[in-house]
């Protein structure tokens, strides 16, 4: 479903993605770590059309980017570091706006079907800028599948959330997951990444070092392998 | 048409959220109203001191150029907190990543705040009319007005959506938008003071000012049609 070829990109004389190979198959869930400045949230933009690749291949659902970005973008939901919603506006309203730009049928049965399920129909009137940081995440997540798309790209999602948020967004991800959902997640919280994804694959320094079935690993080992290769990154010795 | 119904439902679905936004928070138009109407109160005032020792008619005359001045600075305002709204939880990313031309976010958010600056001058110009005497009401005074305020905000949303994520980009705003709109403006400002005279001039004499602000009008939205997407995209 995401296909990453030797994708390059550059900031100024910054390399910050060196030929980046990853994919991600028709409902998988890939979560991508590494430390910060790795290209995490640049690789995550450039499969979100937010930005071009100065090099190598991208593409999404078989539809290659940028030359198809239009057509890739009613496929793909994004969760990023920030909500991109409109403060002013109450959740009903945000989740209407975005129903009204994709076109969807069935607004407003739509819109609070969303946020019945993520559990803010209650406060659909209110104004965005009067929710938590959790209650914001989970109306970020409606927004994101209001459209149901095939491929949710999500951008640390857990930064900021309590304890009792993260679990509360650790159940809509299974359920976007049950869905069939293909999910390409960047994260720090390598427990929450393991418990959830498929795999798991490393970034650092603009590669991917290595990927990781969940399966095959416990968190102890991970954490003990990806020590070892984002140190031999440092060492420039590249990936394995 | 059915290929340009998508373009439309998103200019729709842009100024019916801006709209709404506005009808909850009143942020646009209070802060355009208070700074202009306090503008024309000062020029008023400061014409009516010079009234004493100078010819009252020569500054009555010099009103079309006070209500310019005055939109401007409160079109600047409005567009800062009209394109701010985007700024905020980076908002517009969220237009970008849906299946939306462009073109249509542009003319959206052109659309809106033409809006509220009309809606600015719409209150305004009977304000002007009281204080100056001059006959603002005057159909082609207002069709200038409608012409000069479109090219105006034409180029400001271009250059307010470029400033949107830098550093000063609430003092970059003003600083680029009104050396650029300043060609349309003063033709928009000399074909409005003609319109108003006693006996308005014949249309050759006022031609060449109102042929600027139109070609401005169509330079500014065909730039921001073809460009829009280099300017928000990165």
């Amino acid at each position: 479903m995401i296909r990453l070829e030797a994708l390059a990109k550059t900031y100024g004389l910054n390399p910050v993605l060196r030929g980046v190979n990853l994919n991600v198959a028709e409902g998988e869930f890939v979560a991508l770590v590494g430390p910060n400045g790795a290209g995490k949230s640049t690789l995550i933009r450039i499969v979100a059309t937010l930005m071009r690749p100065d090099g190598g291949l991208v593409e999404v659902g078989g539809w290659r980017l940028p030359d198809f970005a239009g057509r890739v973008r009613r496929h793909i939901g994004l969760v990023s570091h920030h909500s991109l919603l409109y403060n002013d506006l109450s959740a009903a309203e945000n989740l209407a706006f975005y129903a009204r730009l994709y076109r969807l049928p069935d607004r407003e049965a739509r819109v609070l079907a969303a946020l019945r399920t993520v559990g803010l129909a209650a406060r659909q009137r209110d104004p965005v800028r009067t929710f938590s940081r959790g209650m914001l995440q989970r109306l970020t997540i409606a927004r994101a599948t209001l459209h149901e798309p095939e491929v949710l790209l999500l951008d640390e999602p857990y930064t900021g959330l309590d304890q009792e948020a993260s679990a509360i967004l650790d159940e809509l991800l299974m359920e976007e997951k049950g869905r069939g959902r293909t999910i390409l997640m960047i994260t720090h919280d390598f427990a929450r990444g393991l418990s959830l994804c498929d795999r798991i694959a490393v970034l650092d320094r603009g590669k991917i070092l290595d990927e990781v079935d969940r399966a095959q690993v416990s968190l102890p080992d991970f954490l003990a392998h990806y020590t070892t290769l984002t140190s031999r990154a440092r060492r420039g010795e590249g990936p394995r | 048409m059915s290929s340009l119904a998508p373009f439309f439902a998103a200019v729709w679905a842009i100024l019916w959220k801006d709209l709404t936004m506005e009808r909850h928070t009143r942020q646009v138009l209070s802060v355009m109203l208070i700074f202009s109407l306090t503008v024309s109160v000062v020029f008023n005032f400061a014409l009516g001191a010079s009234a004493l020792s100078a010819d009252l008619a020569a500054g009555r005359n010099a009103a079309m150029g006070f209500l310019w001045s005055t939109i401007l600075l409160a079109g600047t305002l409005g567009l800062n907190r009209s394109m701010g709204s985007e700024g905020e939880n980076h908002a517009l990313e969220g237009i970008l990543v849906a299946p939306v031309d462009r073109a249509a976010i542009y003319l959206g958010k052109v659309l809106s705040a033409t809006v509220f600056t009309l809606i600015v001058e719409a209150i305004l110009v009977p304000v002007f009319i009281v204080f100056f005497n001059r006959p603002f009401w005057r159909p082609q005074v207002l069709a200038v007005l409608f012409l000069g305020t479109l090219g105006f905000v034409a180029a400001g949303i271009l250059v307010a959506s470029m400033t949107l994520h830098s550093r000063s980009g609430n003092v970059l705003l003003p600083v680029l938008l009104l050396p650029l709109s300043l060609p349309s403006v003063l033709a928009a400002a000399t074909a409005a003071a003609a319109f108003m005279l006693d006996t308005p001039p014949p249309w050759n004499e006022v031609s060449f000012p109102v042929s600027l602000v139109i070609a401005f009008d169509v330079l500014m939205l065909t730039v921001g049609f073809l460009t829009y997407h280099f300017v928000v995209e990165e």
